[in-house]
C-alpha cells in the first residue's frame, strides 16, 4: 500500500500550500500522513527519511521505501497522482 | 513498478538452477575504483595450491545455494552505491549457462566484471562479442609454458587458451587486468622475469602477495609470505612491461 | 536527644575541662613536612575556619579527641589521623554537615602503592610513568573535590550510581575542550599572562609552528580534553610563499612529529590534538584578508594562497603515509579533512581524495568530515564538532575570534532507562526527560564554578583563558556549548523492543524517536536556562565499560542479556552513542547510511567507524565510497580503522593484530588500532574496550547469509 508522507513545521512559508495539495488528494481517496517536525514523532520520522527541511512530501511503499519525493518544493495534485499511478 | 519487478524476478527464478554459492554484498577490493557486489560460482578446473576457496572448488555441493531472488532484492537497496557485479569462482566459465546469467544481470543495468583463469577462450569470446562484460580479470598463474603452469595449477594443455584470452583482451576495447598471485615456491624474481615479456603491452598487472589462510594445499598454511620489500622489488621489475601496475602486499 | 544534652553528657567525664595541653610530649607530622608539638588549639582553629561550628563546640570536640589520643598509644601521630579522629567525633555528635565540610581528600596508602606500580587504564592516552602517576593522584583528589564541592549531592550520587557520567571530573577546574584559530597566534604572538617572556608574532613558518605547539601545550593545561586547530594548512599558507617543496615537506614533518611526540607534557600525555584541513579554500575564508609574517596583513586574501595551502596539506599526508620511524601510524595530531560542496568543484580534488584515501587505507589517519550545504564545522575532540552559525560566519572575517569551547560533557546511561521503563513508552520518555534535566543541572553547577574561577581574572587559576588581546576574554563563555552525550542507544532499544537497531525498522524508528526526544528536550532546556545544550556522540572510552559494569550490578539479570562483550572475562561494554552493534555483520554501505540517519539530530558531531582489520582496500574504491557517502547520506564523519602489529625487537610494523611479528617472529609486539577517536596500543586498553575489540566486525567476513565455512572466500574491504 502506498502512502504520502507530508512533513511540515510551524512558521514555514510554503507548508500551507503543501497542505492544500495534500488535502485535495486526501479527498480523492489518497492516503496522507502528516508529520510535524517540531514533535518527537515527526522529527524521528523525518530523520528516518533524511528530511532536512519543510515542506517535504514523500511517496513511500509498504516497506517505507521512497518512490517519489518533493523536498522543499510543492507539487501539483496532478503531479502526485501521476507518480502514484506509475508505481 | 512493483509489478514489473515481480515479473522480472519470476524470470530470474527460471535460472534458479544456476548455482550461486556465495554472495558478498559489498566489496571495495574486487573491482579497483568501484564498489561491487560479488557472486561466487562453484567448481574449478584448476587446483592451485594457494587457493583460498577450498570448499567452493572441492566440495561445492556442501555449500548452500544463494537464491538469485535474494541477491536482486538485496542489491535493489544499494542502487546508486554499488557500481557493478563481479562474477567469480571457482571458475565461472565452467557454467554453460553463464552467458544467459550475465545477460540477465546486464538487463538490470549493472556493470559486470568477470574473473577467469583463461581456460575457456570460446566462452570469453562469446561474452565479449555480445558486449556482456565491462571488465575482465585474467589470472596469469605462472610463466606461460606447460611445465610451470602444471606446477601452479595441476593442469596441462591450457596454455593456448590462456594466450588466446590474453590476445583477445589486448585487442578488445574493454577494461581488463592480469592478476598474478605471488606465492613463494611458484613465483619468484626468475619466474617473473620469464613471465613479463609474455604479457608485454598489457593494460594492467596486479601482483598480489600470497596469504597463508585456508589454502587448498594445507601445507601452505605455514608458508611465510614474501616481505613487503620483496613485493616492491617485483613491482619495480615489472615497470615498463605493462601500462599500469598494482602491488597488493 | 538534643545536641546540647548529648554534648553535656559527653563532657561530664572530662575531668579538667580547661587544662591546656601544651605540656604534652607529643609530636605531630604535619602536611608541611615538619614535626610540630601537640597543640589542641589547631583542631579548634580548623573547625572554626572550615565549618560553621562555634568556638565552644569546637573546644569540646578538640578535648575529646585529645582524650582519645592521650589514652591510646599512638606512635606516629599525623595530621590526617587527627583529622579522621575529629571527623569520627563529628559523626558521633550527628554533625554530618560539619563533617562533610571538614573532610579530608586523599588516597589510601595501598592505592597509591598500586598506582605507582601499575598503569592507568581509564585513558589509553596516558602512558605509565611518574608524571602519569602525578596526574592520576591529582585527578583523584579533584574528582572527590568536584563531587563534594562543585556538584550537588543529587548530581554526585547520580554519577556514582551510573545514571549519568560527568566526564573528566579530575579536571573539574577547567573547561572540557576547545577549538582555536592560528590567526590568534599569528596576530598576537605568544603573549601569555604570567609567562617569563613574551614573543612577537612569528616571522617564519618554523617559529609559527613553535608558537602553535607551545600554545597547544599551554591550552592542554587549561582544558580537560582535545585541542583543535582550524584550517591549519590555509592559515600557514602565507608563511609558505617562496618556500621550496622540500622545505614545505620538512615543515609538515616537523608539525606531525612535534605533536605526536609531545608525550612529555601534562601527565606524560600526548596533546590530544586535531588539525582541520581543507583542499579548497572554504567559502567563509576565501575573501578574508590574509595575515602573514610578523602578524601583518599581506594585502592578499586567503583565496590567493590556494597553491601554498594545497602543497602543505599534501605534504602533511605524505608524512602520515610514511608513518613514524618504525612505520607505525602517527597517533596525533588527528587530521580532519573537510569535504564540502566546493571540494568537488576544486581542481585536482579527485587526485587529492585518492591520496588521502590511500593514507586511510594504509595508515588509517584520515578523518573525512562532511560539511554539506552551508555548514562549516570545527571538529576537535574524538567526534565533537561545532556547526558554525550565522554569527560565527561573521566572525570568520576576523578569524582570530573563532575560538570555541564545550564547557563540560555529561553522558546519559540510556540502557538504564530501559531497565526502569519495563517496556512502557510513557515511563521511558519521562525518565529520559528527568535524567536530561539532571544533566542540565550538572552543567549549571559547572558553569557557576568555572565562572567563579574566571572572575578571578589574570590573577586566577584560569588566567590564560582570561587574557584579552582582542578585547574579549580568550575563552568566550557566551559561545560555550554544554554537551549531552549518550551511551548504549542500541541496548536501550534492545531492552525496550527486543531487537537491536540493525535488526528491524521498528527498532531503528524507536532509536530515532529516542534521539529526537533528546534533541527536543535539549532545545527546551536551552531556552529555559539560556545555555546552549547540544547532543553529542560521547566517545565513551571508559564510560561504555563503566555503565555496563554498574548495570550488571544494579540491574541483573536483565542486564546480563544485553550487555555486549565477554561476561566471563569481565570485558563488558555498551555500544557507543547511537552506533549500530560493532560486531554485527553489517554492510559498510548500510552502516554509514543507517548510522547517518542519526547524525542530523546530533548537533555537536558524530562519526561512523569502518573497521578494516587487515584489509587494505584500493584508494580509488575508498574514494568512491567516501564520495557516495557525502552525496547520498546525512553522515557527518567517517573514519576507516586498520589494525597493526608493531614489533619491539625488529622495529617493523605489519598489518593486522597478531601475536607474533610477521618479520622476525618475536612475540614482543604491540597491537595498534583506533580505540575511540585515536590510535593507541591495544595492550593498555581497558577491559570494556578489549571486549569491543574482539567483537568488532572487520568487514573481511562480510556475507549476508550465514556462510561461516566460506568466510575467507575473499575479503570485502
Amino acid at each position: 500500500m502506498l502512502v504520502l508522507k507530508a512533513f511540515w513545521q510551524k512558521n514555514c512559508p510554503r507548508c500551507p500550500q503543501m497542505k492544500t495539495v495534500t488535502e485535495e488528494l486526501k479527498q480523492d481517496g489518497y492516503v496522507v500522513e502528516y508529520y510535524d517536525l517540531s514533535t518527537v514523532d515527526g522529527l524521528a520520522e523525518g530523520a528516518y527519511h533524511s528530511v532536512m527541511s519543510a515542506p517535504t512530501l514523500l511517496l513511500v511503499d509498504e516497506d517505507d521505501q521512497e518512490l517519489a519525493e518533493w523536498r522543499g518544493v510543492v507539487p501539483s495534485p496532478d503531479e502526485v497522482k501521476r507518480e502514484w499511478a506509475m508505481m | 513498478m512493483n509489478a514489473l519487478i515481480k515479473k522480472d524476478e519470476r524470470l530470474l527464478h527460471k535460472v534458479e538452477s544456476f548455482p550461486i554459492k556465495g554472495f558478498l554484498e559489498t566489496s571495495l577490493l574486487d573491482w579497483c575504483g568501484k564498489l561491487s557486489a560479488v557472486l561466487f560460482l562453484p567448481g574449478c578446473n584448476f587446483r592451485c595450491p594457494y587457493c583460498h576457496n577450498t570448499e567452493l572448488v572441492l566440495q561445492p555441493h556442501k555449500l548452500p545455494d544463494v537464491s538469485m531472488d535474494y541477491v536482486l532484492r538485496r542489491l535493489r537497496k544499494f542502487k546508486g552505491w554499488i557500481d557493478g557485479i563481479v562474477v567469480t569462482g571457482g571458475e565461472p566459465t565452467l557454467q554453460p549457462a553463464l552467458p544467459s546469467f550475465i545477460r540477465r544481470i546486464k538487463k538490470k543495468n549493472w556493470l559486470v566484471k568477470l574473473d577467469t583463469n583463461g581456460s575457456n577462450i570460446d566462452m570469453l569470446k562469446q561474452l565479449i562479442d555480445e558486449q556482456l562484460l565491462d571488465c575482465v580479470a585474467l589470472d596469469i598463474k605462472a610463466p606461460l609454458n606447460e611445465v610451470d603452469y602444471y606446477r601452479a595449477t595441476g593442469r596441462c594443455f591450457i596454455i593456448e587458451s590462456i594466450k588466446e584470452c590474453l590476445e583477445l583482451l589486448k585487442s578488445s576495447n574493454i577494461d581488463y587486468e592480469l592478476r598474478t598471485t605471488v606465492c613463494p615456491g611458484l613465483i619468484d624474481k626468475k619466474k617473473l622475469k620469464q613471465l613479463l615479456p609474455q604479457i608485454k603491452g598489457a593494460k594492467r598487472l596486479v601482483l598480489q602477495n600470497f596469504r597463508p589462510s585456508q589454502t587448498i594445499d594445507s601445507r601452505l598454511q605455514h608458508l611465510m609470505p614474501y616481505p613487503k620489500e620483496y613485493m616492491q622489488e617485483l613491482g619495480q621489475m615489472s615497470e615498463g612491461y605493462v601500462n599500469e601496475l598494482r602491488v597488493v602486499e | 536527644m538534643s545536641l546540647e544534652s548529648r554534648m553535656a553528657k559527653k563532657t561530664t567525664h572530662l575531668k579538667n575541662d580547661f587544662q591546656e595541653s601544651t605540656d604534652l610530649a607529643l609530636f605531630v607530622r604535619t602536611s608541611n613536612e615538619d614535626m610540630d608539638g601537640w597543640n589542641r588549639q589547631k583542631i579548634v582553629a580548623a573547625l572554626v575556619r572550615e565549618t560553621y561550628l562555634d568556638v565552644e563546640t569546637a573546644e569540646r570536640i578538640s578535648k575529646e579527641v585529645e582524650d582519645v589520643i592521650m589514652s591510646s598509644k599512638i606512635g606516629v601521630l599525623t595530621s590526617p589521623l587527627i583529622r579522621e579522629l575529629v571527623d569520627a567525633k563529628l559523626i558521633e555528635y550527628g554533625l554530618e554537615k560539619a563533617r562533610k565540610m571538614h573532610t579530608r581528600l586523599g588516597m589510601p596508602l595501598y592505592d597509591v602503592d598500586q598506582l605507582i606500580l601499575r598503569p592507568n587504564r581509564e585513558n589509553a592516552n596516558v602512558p605509565h610513568g611518574p608524571e602519569a602517576t602525578n596526574l592520576t593522584l591529582a585527578e583523584s583528589i579533584k574528582k572527590e573535590y568536584a563531587l563534594l564541592s562543585v556538584f550537588s549531592q543529587e548530581v554526585g550520587d547520580a554519577h556514582m550510581r551510573g545514571d549519568i557520567h560527568l566526564h573528566d571530573l579530575g579536571f573539574c577546574d577547567r573547561p572540557y575542550c576547545s577549538g582555536q584559530s592560528l590567526e590568534y597566534v599569528k596576530k598576537f604572538g605568544l603573549h601569555l599572562p604570567n609567562a617569563a617572556s613574551v614573543a612577537q608574532p612569528a616571522k617564519h613558518a618554523e617559529v609559527l609552528l613553535a608558537h602553535m605547539v607551545k600554545f597547544s601545550a599551554t591550552l592542554q593545561g587549561h582544558f580537560a580534553g582535545a585541542i583543535g586547530w582550524d584550517a591549519v594548512n590555509l592559515f600557514f599558507a602565507p608563511y609558505l610563499r617562496g618556500l621550496s617543496d622540500r622545505e614545505i615537506h620538512q615543515l609538515a614533518q616537523m608539525m606531525i612529529f612535534e605533536f605526536s611526540q609531545q608525550a612529555v607534557a601534562r601527565g606524560g600525555q600526548a596533546i590530544f590534538s586535531d588539525i582541520n584541513l581543507y583542499w579548497e579554500i572554504p567559502k567563509h575564508f576565501a575573501d578574508v584578508p590574509a595575515i602573514g609574517p610578523g602578524g601583518k596583513y599581506t594585502g592578499l586574501t586567503y583565496a590567493d594562497y590556494t597553491e601554498e595551502a594545497q602543497k602543505f596539506v599534501w605534504s602533511l599526508f605524505e608524512v602520515y603515509l610514511d608513518g613514524d620511524a618504525s612505520g607505525r601510524p602517527f597517533f596525533f595530531p588527528k587530521p580532519l579533512v573537510h569535504i564540502t560542496e566546493k571540494f568537488f568543484q576544486t581542481p585536482r580534488h579527485q587526485e587529492f581524495l585518492d591520496f588521502i584515501c590511500k593514507v586511510a587505507s594504509e595508515k588509517g589517519n584520515t578523518y573525512f568530515v562532511f560539511d554539506r550545504g552551508d555548514t562549516a564545522k570545527i571538529s576537535q575532540c574524538c567526534r565533537l564538532s561545532f556547526k558554525l552559525e550565522a554569527s560565527d560566519l561573521a566572525d570568520a572575517s576576523q578569524p582570530w575570534k573563532m575560538r570555541y569551547t564545550a564547557l563540560q560533557n555529561v553522558t546519559v546511561n540510556l540502557p538504564r532507562i530501559g531497565y526502569l521503563a519495563k517496556g512502557d513508552d510513557t515511563t521511558l520518555f519521562s525518565k529520559l526527560t528527568d535524567v536530561m534535566e539532571l544533566a542540565a543541572r550538572a552543567h549549571l553547577h559547572k558553569r557557576v564554578f568555572i565562572e567563579k574561577l574566571l572572575a578571578l581574572g589574570e590573577l586566577g587559576p584560569l588566567s590564560i583563558l582570561s587574557m584579552k588581546h582582542d578585547g574579549s576574554s580568550y575563552l568566550r563563555l557566551n559561545k560555550a556549548s554544554y554537551l549531552m552525550g549518550m551511551v548504549g542507544l542500541n541496548e536501550l532499544v534492545q531492552i525496550h523492543c527486543g531487537e537491536e537497531l540493525h535488526q528491524s525498522n521498528k527498532a531503528l524508528k524507536l532509536g530515532l524517536r529516542i534521539i529526537s526526544h533528546m534533541k527536543i528536550v535539549s532545545e527546551k532546556l536551552s531556552k529555559k536556562h539560556h545555555l546552549k545544550f547540544v547532543l553529542e556522540q560521547t566517545p565513551a572510552e571508559s564510560t561504555a565499560y563503566r555503565f555496563a559494569k554498574l548495570d550488571l550490578r544494579y540491574h541483573s539479570p536483565a542486564s546480563g542479556a544485553v550487555v555486549k562483550g565477554d561476561l566471563s572475562k569481565g570485558e563488558v561494554y555498551y555500544t557507543n552513542s547511537t552506533l549500530l552493534n560493532v560486531g554485527a555483520p553489517i554492510n559498510p554501505i548500510e552502516r554509514v547510511k543507517t548510522e547517518g540517519l542519526f547524525h542530523p539530530l546530533i548537533t555537536a558531531g558524530s562519526i561512523s567507524h569502518i573497521w578494516l582489520g587487515e584489509a587494505k582496500p584500493p584508494a580509488e574504491s575508498l574514494a568512491n565510497f567516501v564520495t557516495k557517502t557525502f552525496h547520498q547520506t546525512q553522515n557527518d564523519q567517517v573514519a576507516f580503522s586498520p589494525e597493526f602489529t608493531s614489533c619491539n625487537d625488529c622495529n617493523k610494523t605489519s598489518r593486522g593484530l597478531k601475536d607474533n611479528c610477521s618479520y622476525c617472529g618475536s612475540d614482543n609486539v604491540d597491537g595498534i588500532t583506533r580505540i575511540t577517536g585515536y590510535f593507541t596500543k591495544t595492550s593498555i586498553w581497558n577491559k570494556g574496550k578489549k571486549g569491543e575489540l574482539t567483537d568488532r566486525h572487520r568487514n573481511a567476513e562480510l556475507f549476508t547469509q550465514k556462510m561461516n565455512k566460506v568466510r575467507n572466500l575473499k575479503e570485502v574491504i
